[in-house]
């Protein structure tokens, strides 16, 4: 089997910087991580300095996330032996317990840590992350609002409890943490886009009106957004098609269906240039566009 | 009227002023390194850190309240300032002003900050002052009156010397002042060798005292939230956004 390093001619410096970038994208795409480090911690650790200690943070991560128990035990020692008394270690002791599926020993040992240090934000969400790994839903969703009476900002906390929501189907509180989202980051499109949709899905009148002002705000925001264009699309039709809408609402949102069609329209020509299958992709747009249409009475 | 014009030996330049100048610059490197192993891990209470992150979302409420429907505004802003029960009405927090007496965290800070700072500098001042006496070292390029001359000039007596020619331990004094911004540019922003900004703290950070800021800070936000109105940013943004064609450049 090929080392990294002969298969894509690197040499270590630009494995190192990799997993830097890797790392501070925040990306999660273990098995990469896994062999770029394993060969990186193998062959080339006297030379990495105190680099290595974060590498193998991000090694044993990848680790657990591929199944590979053995480097994830390697690198949880050496941590080990380096600082000892370190909550961040004991953490991804934790993480290790949790993915060998001990959940109780890992709650033990996070227990042990909050009693330390009752501010540690870590080990609180990863109690609540074994709750979601059990299945047990309704417990994590109460934990994570008691973590989010303490910690108001903390905006993956808040995106994760959205996401709970979603998927119990309680789509008016997850808009409520959608909207602390939008408010802390307001140019950030794929927020607004999300609302729009919990929005749609909520349904109503109300909620379909705002859901189609998100989907025009996602857009301003990024105007390639093609979800949010489809999203524009739906909603305005939905309203346009609704009986208890008046006249000119209803002239409006017609409006506002038309210029979206007519974007996803050009959308699709500009993105099928240059092939010969342009004519029939762009004929399959109109046709779907047609068949989404809700039929206006 | 031209006053005769001293001729210092150039020795002076070399075996005064130079040394000064290093000796002033590695006490400040030698300060920031021994502050730094000094410092005291800061244990924040949940209670602070949760307070914090209150204050920063009632901020961007305020902020950025017209991204998110008025419906919703109103309801945040009623869960902080409704009158009864309102998040900033309930919530008083127990002050204790931490008297440097009585807080023993604090009065060890402060014990260090002044070995840090204060100490060496008095020390070396004197040793200075001490070894380099009995000579002129260099002369302020700006016209000082007579007032000045036994505090600049403090080993040299001589009724009759202008008082813009300073002994060592003045050239020393401005140094430290002076290297602070050589400080910066060493040893980056926020670094324990600056001895002015330390003084300035001292003299303004007396009257600060943090808890008591909480109830005061729940205090102001309230005031700041009545007055906040919601301009919904969306009002018209379909119109906006179907004013021009998208752009759809690197769509594929």
């Amino acid at each position: 089997m090929a080392s990294v390093s002969e298969m894509y001619d690197v040499g270590w410096e630009e494995m190192r910087d990799k997993l830097r970038k890797w790392r501070e994208d925040n990306r999660r795409n273990s098995e990469q991580i896994v062999d770029v480090g394993e060969e990186l911690i193998s062959e080339h650790a006297s030379k990495l300095g105190d680099d290595i200690w974060i590498i193998y943070e991000q090694v044993m991560i990848a680790a657990l996330d591929c199944s590979r128990d053995d480097l994830a035990l390697t690198c949880l020692q050496e941590l080990r032996k380096q600082f000892p008394d370190s909550h961040r270690v004991k953490r991804l002791a934790g993480m290790r317990l949790e993915a060998l599926e001990r959940y109780e020993e890992a709650n033990k040992h996070y227990d042990a840590i909050l009693q330390d240090d009752p501010t540690n934000t870590a080990a609180r969400k990863r109690k609540i992350a074994i709750l979601k790994a059990q299945g047990k839903s309704t417990e994590a969703i109460r934990e994570l609002n008691e973590y989010l009476e303490q910690f108001v900002g903390d905006q993956e906390a808040w995106h994760e409890l959205s996401e709970l929501y979603i998927n119990e189907h309680d789509y008016g509180k997850a808009a409520f943490c959608l909207e602390e989202l939008m408010m802390t980051n307001p140019h950030n499109h794929l927020y607004c886009e999300q609302y729009a949709e919990v929005k749609y899905t909520q349904g109503g009148l109300e909620n379909m009106e705002l859901s189609r002002k998100y989907f025009a705000q996602a857009l301003r925001l990024n105007n390639r957004n093609m979800r949010a264009l489809f999203g524009l699309y739906m909603s305005a039709s939905h309203i346009a098609s609704s009986p208890k809408v008046s006249a000119k609402v209803k002239k409006d949102n017609i409006k506002y269906a038309a210029w979206a069609a007519t974007q996803i329209n050009r959308a699709y020509k500009l993105a099928g240039r240059g092939t010969k299958e342009t004519k029939y992709s762009v004929k399959a747009v109109e046709e779907m566009l047609e068949s989404m249409q809700i039929t206006m009475s | 009227m031209a006053e005769p014009e001293l001729l210092l030996d150039s020795n002076i330049r070399l075996w005064v002023v130079l040394p000064i100048v290093f000796i002033t610059f590695l006490v400040g490197v030698i300060r920031h390194y021994v502050s730094i192993l000094l410092q005291s891990d800061k244990k924040l209470t949940l209670e602070q850190v949760s307070d914090s992150q209150v204050l920063i979302r009632s901020r961007i409420l305020r902020e950025n309240g017209k991204y998110i429907p008025k419906q919703s505004f109103l309801m945040r802003k009623f869960y902080f300032n409704n009158q009864e029960d309102g998040f900033f009405k309930k919530t008083k927090r127990k002050v204790v002003p931490p008297s440097p007496m009585t807080d023993p965290s604090m009065l060890t800070d402060m014990m260090k900050g002044n070995v840090t700072n204060v100490l060496p500098m008095i020390l070396i001042g004197g040793w200075i002052n001490w070894t380099f006496s009995g000579f002129v070292t260099t002369k302020v390029p700006f016209p000082l009156t007579l007032r000045f001359k036994p505090m600049l000039q403090q080993g040299i007596e001589l009724l009759s010397l202008d008082a813009s020619w300073v002994s060592s331990a003045s050239w020393y004094f401005l140094n430290v002042f002076g290297l602070r911004s050589m400080y910066s540019l060493i040893l980056g922003q926020d670094n324990g060798a600056d001895q002015s900004r330390i003084m300035q703290e001292q003299m303004s950070g007396a009257a600060m005292a943090m808890p008591a800021d909480t109830n005061k800070a729940f205090k102001a936000e309230w005031e700041a939230l009545e007055l906040t109105d919601h301009q919904w940013a969306l009002e018209s943004v379909e119109e906006d956004l179907m004013s021009r064609e998208l752009d759809l450049d690197g769509i594929c």
